[in-house]
């Protein structure tokens, strides 16, 4: 076994494999780029070594640096994680070179997986079922106009180079075709460095299970069951689960047997995970997807079904030893099942969000693997996961059960994630049927999505302001007593409250926190609030705890039940700043940079016009001409770096003109 | 805070369940609900016409204006808030306008808001005159001004009464300009018209806010212009928030609206530094051990019905505590140490007609005052210094003189309360208006007057006066306290269960000043 491992990989899954490490004794080492010094998996580590600016090409991507931090450090083998250099054969060839043991399959199986084309003809000579698609890589335009046309409406858009769903296009009519190859191109340049597309058939209603294989240096192989993922959005998975609601013990086995034979055809060895499709219609055909040569972020389910740890499985075959049981001694046990908590605002189409995490008070009745620590700033340069909260139970409702209560408990004020949404989720009658497919999330996603804004969420913020009026120390001068005295009869103090997307609430106060009257809108209600170390607020007769926190500028943040609520008191406009008449600035939905800009200064727009594309966390985002006008102080440029909110340009609206 | 030595703690002689107190309390309670509907009354400001139209403009009523304008949740001393009640067939409650202290960005100030839905804002006699009381109240405490302006100026038919007297009009603009060059800052926020004399407001300001397409500043109006030179403009062109912000320079900011205006309010107050510290150590406050909510029950409406004046002292003290001076001595005035939400205070206490003993323990504790620096604060319940041979013979009038002397003449600030009667020389005593207490103020069941109504109708029959009914009439009626907060010879009545805490609020405000040099008059001996 190897004595020192580098984890080239940040967040969660570094802070995962460092764990394992530990357990085994084995001497950790972490990179970090600018953006995560003090980051949780460098403080977990034994030892980091900075790589680079935060630009990921710069650091996590740099095959030189890490290689480098590497033989600096006298790691023998280097644990990649998922995502970044994870499926990367150039790397993986870097490491042979240099002599450091790459945790992970072959070079040749990479490349043989990695490239969909090569991997489906690869496994189809083994007799494993695949979707009808297009063969031959390097398509031009014109020449996937042509393999649509073979495959039939609808397909799917596929980065070659990509995984894990990004970069995917589904185009459902001909007419759409030109702008989403358009799209796809530019997405797997800017995420993959190669913009290479293939298509293949879209299998409709289905629904997305993959087999866990294990593979030795000796010649052993073995699965450990299937996941399901089918609770997708846009590709991206959101909840994972083991087993499958879906497959009878035999379709596991005939599964399980066609993922091993994938394996075997390409030399595999190491952890891997192969991909297969299932039309709900029809649950004994199975096509395979694709092979990802690597962990996968859900592997914890697995783990949490099995007894096994995954990483130590991966690093024993990549030391050498042959696997330590056999598919007879594999046993599942229970049901598990896993959310990944993002930095998105469902409410905003899963905007990125981002921000400084005021509270992470992960749940302590389940497993969580997070990358998040309080006083951490969670930016726009990496992948949005925040963490994955595993739960096990004997059957599937436990399980669900389980982890819906401890989503409930957690904590996390600072910046808006999906909590809310996964609990909406979970919550789902035909999600708590294992009625699954892959465009379930699709369908469902403005019930879903749809935040409300709880009256007692109000109370309490407003609570939490009469609280921050109550003098504090010895001396307490009467001008100091909050509650609006006055003669005759105390004053209402009236505050505007805005959470983002919903409408202003006015909140009407008198008295102080411990006893006070609110008014909020038409709502008449008493109110109680206390502090000592969460916020206690009584309304109308119902007592809730709540976590809180107030950000820099004066936002409370405010929990409860898992989700997370931005309270903002609505100042008075300042004349000056504000734009006179109709139109106005186009902002920048989020931190991002700019990847096009399709207007110039002065041009004349149509409202819903396309003017720029910001694009964050691998994410485009087409910003519109809100009415019609001229494009005014264009401050937008292609590659430019903007802020959340940032103006990038003006839209005059053509009564503005004078 | 260490708290070293404890006064001795008052107790409370009275049982709130008897009979006595039942009838005490049930008439403080009928007092205090018609002084609070007189209140609420006055508070709504114009007739409801008036305030419709106010608010359909966009703009905030000036009750509102205040309330936004003080730091949330903050208390605020409001002054004469029924001033003019009774008075010019009722049109003006309040006197059209709202004055007082308030807390802003962390600063006590003093704010005058005009109300434009009484009359237009303008200023009728007693509206000057709760003008003028306002900007004293600012002079005396050092308190920055804030002017909230949206008036017509003077009320013409009462020209004669607001115009071209020392305390008139004028006056305002005279206090503005002097205030300011003795350091107290002036803010005044445009928030409608601002005419004829009144646009000296914000022209004599330090600093001044304007709302755009609301506030108007102009020294005549348009139908005014015409008329003298046949221009024809529109009140926005000819002193509108563009005109004086960009071009005219009258005004240093342009605002939105109301809010906006009172948010750049609040920013100018924040750029005026902390207040100074205060001129005696404050320590923390502790509620009164004896219930305060007793005190209707402990003290008979009648000021004829004798009571003991501690059962007041022991209900607005912090712990009850109170460290009496001479307590066998001269013992219709009860004096002595205490503290006010932990400001320190020597209360001076009328406890039955005041003796030449009383005077002279008065003057004594008035000199310890002003010797420590203590505030006084002055509970007054006095018909009078006694009368008679013996005592004329014994110097009762140099020895209140001496008393009279020490109360105007002191460094230290004073506070008044009165609590019963007020009548006669034991006024001056007992540091009435004449006195320039920093506050004064009644509570519903006190009276007011030279000599109480029996006396006046008995020596004024003396002197062939027969009608000794209409004497006592006018004499109850214009004792009462009503009639006297209408003409502003106080700062407001209040629910007697209030006073701790107006008390306590007047001493923040009065600890804003620092003490003078010491400087008594010569105490005739």
């Amino acid at each position: 076994m190897f004595s020192t491992v580098l984890v080239a990989n940040r967040g969660e899954i570094a802070v995962r494999v460092i764990r394992t490490l530990r357990s085994l004794g084995i001497r950790s080492v972490a990179v970090y780029s600018d953006a995560d010094a003090g980051a949780p998996h460098v403080v977990a580590a034994d030892v980091a070594v900075r790589l680079g600016p935060a630009a990921a090409s710069e650091s996590y991507l740099s095959i030189e640096k890490v290689i480098e931090a590497a033989k600096a450090t006298g790691a023998e083998a280097i644990h990649p994680g998922y995502g970044f250099l994870s499926e990367n054969t150039a790397f993986a060839a870097a490491c042979e070179k240099a002599g450091i043991t790459f945790v992970g399959p072959p070079a040749s199986a990479i490349e043989a997986m990695g490239d969909k084309i090569r991997a489906k003809q690869t496994v189809a000579k083994a007799g494993v079922p695949v979707v009808p698609g297009s063969d031959g890589s390097g398509l031009s335009d014109e020449e996937l106009g042509l393999a649509v046309e073979q495959v039939g409406y609808p397909v799917l858009l596929k980065p070659s180079a990509g995984g894990g769903g990004k970069g995917m296009v589904e185009v459902h009519r001909a007419d759409d075709l030109a702008e989403a190859i358009a799209g796809a191109r530019r997405v797997a340049r800017g995420s993959f460095g190669d913009d290479t597309l293939l298509v293949e058939r879209l299998v409709t209603t289905p629904r997305h299970i993959e087999i866990q294989v294990l593979a030795d240096a000796h010649g052993g192989v073995i699965h450990l069951g299937e996941r399901e993922c089918s609770l997708q959005r846009r590709h991206q998975k959101i909840v994972e689960e083991a087993p499958s609601p879906l497959l009878t013990p035999e379709q596991r086995e005939a599964m399980g047997r066609a993922a091993c034979d994938a394996a075997r055809s390409c030399g595999y060895e190491g952890a891997g995970t192969v991909e297969f499709i299932v039309g709900s219609d029809r649950p004994d055909e199975f096509f395979f997807m694709e092979m990802n040569t690597r962990l996968q972020v859900e592997h914890p389910v697995t783990e949490e079904v099995t007894g096994l740890d995954l990483v130590e499985l991966q690093l024993r075959v990549a030391a050498g030893e042959p696997l330590p049981l056999t598919q007879a001694d594999v046993a599942l046990r229970g049901h598990a099942i896993e959310v990944r908590v993002y930095a998105e605002d469902p409410a905003a189409g899963f905007l990125p969000t981002g921000g400084r995490v005021l509270a992470w008070e992960p749940p302590t009745t389940v497993r969580v693997d997070a990358g998040i620590a309080e006083g951490g700033t969670v930016g726009s340069d990496y992948d949005p996961m925040l963490a994955k909260v595993i739960a096990h139970g004997a059957d599937r409702d436990e399980a669900i059960r389980r982890l819906d209560a401890a989503l409930g408990r957690t904590v996390l004020l600072g910046l808006g994630s999906n909590i809310g949404f996964l609990r909406a989720l979970l919550a789902d009658p035909d999600v708590r049927a294992g009625n699954l497919d892959t465009g379930l999330v699709g369908r469902k996603l403005d019930e879903l999505t749809a935040q409300d804004l709880p009256s007692d969420v109000l109370g309490a913020a407003t609570g939490v302001a009469l609280l921050d009026l109550e003098p504090a120390g010895d001396l307490v001068d009467p001008f100091d007593i909050p509650g609006g005295w006055r003669l005759g009869e105390d004053a209402w103090t009236t505050r505007t409250l805005v959470v983002s997307g919903h409408d202003p609430v006015e909140v009407r106060t008198r008295g102080r926190a411990a006893n006070a009257e609110l008014l909020i809108g038409e709502e008449r209600v008493r109110t109680s609030t206390a502090v000592s170390g969460t916020v206690s607020h009584s309304q109308g007769g119902t007592t809730r705890g709540y976590a809180t926190a107030r950000a820099q500028d004066g936002t409370l943040w405010i929990a409860r039940d898992g989700q997370a609520w931005a309270v903002r008191e609505q100042e008075a406009l300042d004349a000056s700043a504000q734009a006179d008449g109709a139109g106005g600035p186009v902002l920048s939905p989020m931190p991002g940079t700019v990847t096009v800009v399709e207007v110039t200064e002065g041009q004349q727009v149509t409202a819903g016009q396309r003017l720029v594309v910001v694009e964050a966390m691998k994410m485009e985002h087409v910003l519109t001409a809100p009415v019609d006008g001229t494009v005014r102080e264009l401050r937008a440029r292609s590659g430019g770096t903007v802020a959340k909110d940032a103006v990038l340009l003006i839209v005059e609206g053509e009564a503005d003109g004078s | 805070m260490q708290r070293t030595t404890a006064a001795p703690v008052l107790r409370s002689t009275i049982d709130p369940g008897d009979e006595q107190a039942a009838r005490n309390a049930e008439s403080h309670r009928s007092l205090v609900a018609d002084l609070n509907s007189q209140l609420a009354t006055a508070r709504l400001g114009g007739p409801e016409r008036s305030r419709a139209r106010h608010v359909e403009r966009g703009k905030m009523l000036p009750r509102d204006r205040v309330d936004s304008l003080v730091d949330p949740g903050s208390p605020f001393l409001e002054l004469s808030p029924l001033a003019a009640h009774g008075l010019y067939d009722g049109d003006a409650p309040g006197a059209g306008m709202i004055t007082g202290v308030g807390r802003v960005s962390g600063r006590e100030c003093v704010i005058v808001a005009n109300d434009a839905t009484v009359k237009g804002g303008t200023y009728y006699p007693m509206t000057v005159k709760k003008h003028l009381r306002a900007q004293e109240v600012a002079l005396h405490n050092r308190l920055p001004c804030v002017y909230l302006v949206d008036s017509g100026g003077a009320f013409l038919p009462r020209q004669d009464e607001v115009f071209p007297d020392r305390e008139h009009f004028g006056r305002i603009f005279y206090n503005q300009a002097t205030m300011s060059g003795l350091g107290i800052p002036q803010i005044a926020a445009v928030l409608g018209s601002c005419t004829a004399g009144g646009a000296y407001v914000p022209a004599m300001s330090d600093e001044a806010v304007i709302v755009k397409n609301q506030g108007t500043i102009f020294l005549g109006g348009p139908p005014l212009v015409k008329a003298a030179t046949g221009e024809v403009v529109t009140a926005e062109e000819l002193g509108g928030g563009d005109l004086h912000s960009k071009v005219s320079g009258v005004t240093d900011h342009l605002a939105n609206d109301d809010a906006d205006a009172l948010r750049r309010v609040r920013a100018i107050v924040a750029t005026l530094g902390p207040r100074v510290a205060p001129p005696w150590e404050r320590r923390p406050t502790i509620e009164p051990v004896v219930d305060p909510s007793e005190l209707y029950g402990a003290v008979p409406t009648d000021s004829k019905v004798p009571y003991d004046v501690r059962e007041v002292i022991a209900r607005i003290v912090d712990g009850s505590e109170f460290g009496e001076f001479k307590s066998e001595y001269g013992t219709t005035l009860v004096t002595g140490f205490a503290h006010i939400h932990g400001h320190p205070v020597g209360i001076i206490a009328n406890n039955g007609i005041l003796f030449s003993e009383s005077a002279l323990k008065g003057a004594h504790f008035i000199e310890l005052c002003d010797q420590r620096g203590i505030p006084l604060v002055f509970l007054q319940n006095i018909s009078g210094f006694m009368v008679g041979a013996a005592y004329e013979a014994g110097g009762i009038a140099k020895n209140g003189a001496k008393l009279v002397t020490a109360v105007a003449s002191t460094r230290v600030p004073k506070l008044t309360v009165v609590i019963g009667g007020s009548f006669g020389a034991g006024n001056y005593a007992m540091c009435g208006r004449a006195y320039s207490p920093r506050f004064l103020f009644m509570w519903p069941n006190a009276r007011i007057s030279v000599m109480g109504g029996e006396q006046a109708a008995m020596v004024l029959g003396s002197v062939g006066n027969t009608d000794e009914d209409a004497i006592r009439a006018q004499y109850e009626s214009q004792g009462h306290p009503y009639y006297s907060t209408a003409r502003l010879w106080d700062d407001g009545v209040i629910d007697p269960a209030d006073t701790r805490t107006v008390l306590g609020l007047s001493l923040s405000v009065a600890a804003n000043a620092p003490l003078a040099d010491k400087a008594f008059g010569v105490f005739r001996m």
